[in-house]
């Protein structure tokens, strides 16, 4: 199935563009590649550190209204990730690096879902200054930090380890 | 020149540029992304709530937040001073390479001023001042200038044909 649809990107205007027929291209999606990991890890990074008890004077409802630009900056390195993809899909698909990265990333996905699934989220909200998050709140916090510093990781050895760029 | 030249040639920059090692380019320009994420993450963070979105989040608490974006900061300033030794001719010759400094000069200086305007009595803590939204604009508008400028350094001047920096 990720071979077909591979082809089939592959074959996309898109793909033609990512491969240098709109030459700016890579390097701009790069670019906000790298703003759209600051964004998702700037905003969730501090929804972390705050669950783990650094700045405890935050309360814990009002911090979540940042939360969208997290969610903005993941959805910009989705798309420029899907550009990246489709310019050339054969260096990824066999890659385990790629794949790690990945992996990685539904993992932090997972874990945001056993988040807002196990009413976790609607306790933390509840959480004013100076008061502690549940302990499996905190738990949720740490695996998040470590997953996206993984994904951050994985990414960054794709031309060292991958053979991919 | 001669100088650049042989920073370029020493052990060390050899060690990061060609040895092949996991801890040398590939770690090093992993933990450069870290510190990125971290001080234009957090600023990202500050300069929105100084904007006026999450108006109900408490502005003082935000302080603590100056600390770990320094510690950022400084991942960034000793893992770039590895990467532009390792290529130092090319890199300090690269008009791009030194407009990324000098951006991410004036971005700390309005850090800085942020810090001052936000957390110097008195502070009302929940209206802005005028002067702290302009800074807050300034801010991202500077950290977006140093990222893209950091990025285009492996695709024009004399640093575009260095190994690795793709």
């Amino acid at each position: 199935m990720v071979r077909s649809l591979s082809i089939w990107l592959h074959g996309t205007n898109l793909s033609w563009a990512a491969r240098g027929g709109l030459p700016w291209l890579w390097p701009l999606c790069e670019t906000l590649h790298f703003i759209g990991m600051a964004m998702l890890i700037g905003i969730v990074g501090l929804l972390d550190l705050r669950m783990l008890g650094l700045l405890k004077g935050l309360p814990l409802r009002p911090l979540q209204r940042l939360l969208p630009w997290g969610v903005a900056g993941f959805v910009i390195n989705l798309l420029t990730g899907i550009t990246f993809y489709s310019g050339d899909p054969f260096q990824y698909i066999d890659n385990n690096v790629f794949w790690l990265k990945m992996g990685f990333i539904a993992l932090a996905g997972v874990n945001v879902l056993l988040f807002y699934a196990t009413g976790l989220s609607d306790r933390v909200n509840q959480v004013g200054a100076g008061e502690r998050v549940p302990g499996a709140a905190r738990a949720v916090a740490a695996a998040s930090l470590l997953l996206w510093l993984g994904v951050i990781y994985w990414g960054r050895m794709l031309p060292f380890l991958g053979g991919a760029f | 020149m001669d100088l650049l030249r042989a920073v370029e040639a020493s052990h060390f920059s050899e060690w990061v540029r060609e040895s092949g090692s996991i801890w040398s380019y590939p770690t090093i320009i992993f933990l450069h992304s870290v510190g990125l994420a971290i001080i234009v993450g957090l600023s990202t963070a500050i300069d929105l709530r100084v904007l006026g979105f999450a108006p109900d989040l408490p502005v003082a608490p935000m302080e603590k937040l100056f600390p770990i974006m320094w510690a950022g900061f400084w991942v960034n300033a000793v893992s770039g001073v590895f990467l532009a030794a390792a290529d130092a001719p090319a890199m300090m010759t690269s008009w791009l390479f030194l407009l990324k400094m000098a951006i991410i000069g004036f971005a700390l200086v309005t850090m800085v001023s942020l810090r001052r305007e936000l957390f110097r009595p008195p502070t009302s803590g929940r209206v802005m001042s005028g002067t702290a939204k302009a800074l807050a604009v300034t801010s991202l508008l500077l950290w977006t200038g140093a990222i893209t400028a950091g990025r285009l350094t492996a695709y024009l001047g004399p640093s575009a044909e260095i190994k690795g920096v793709h």
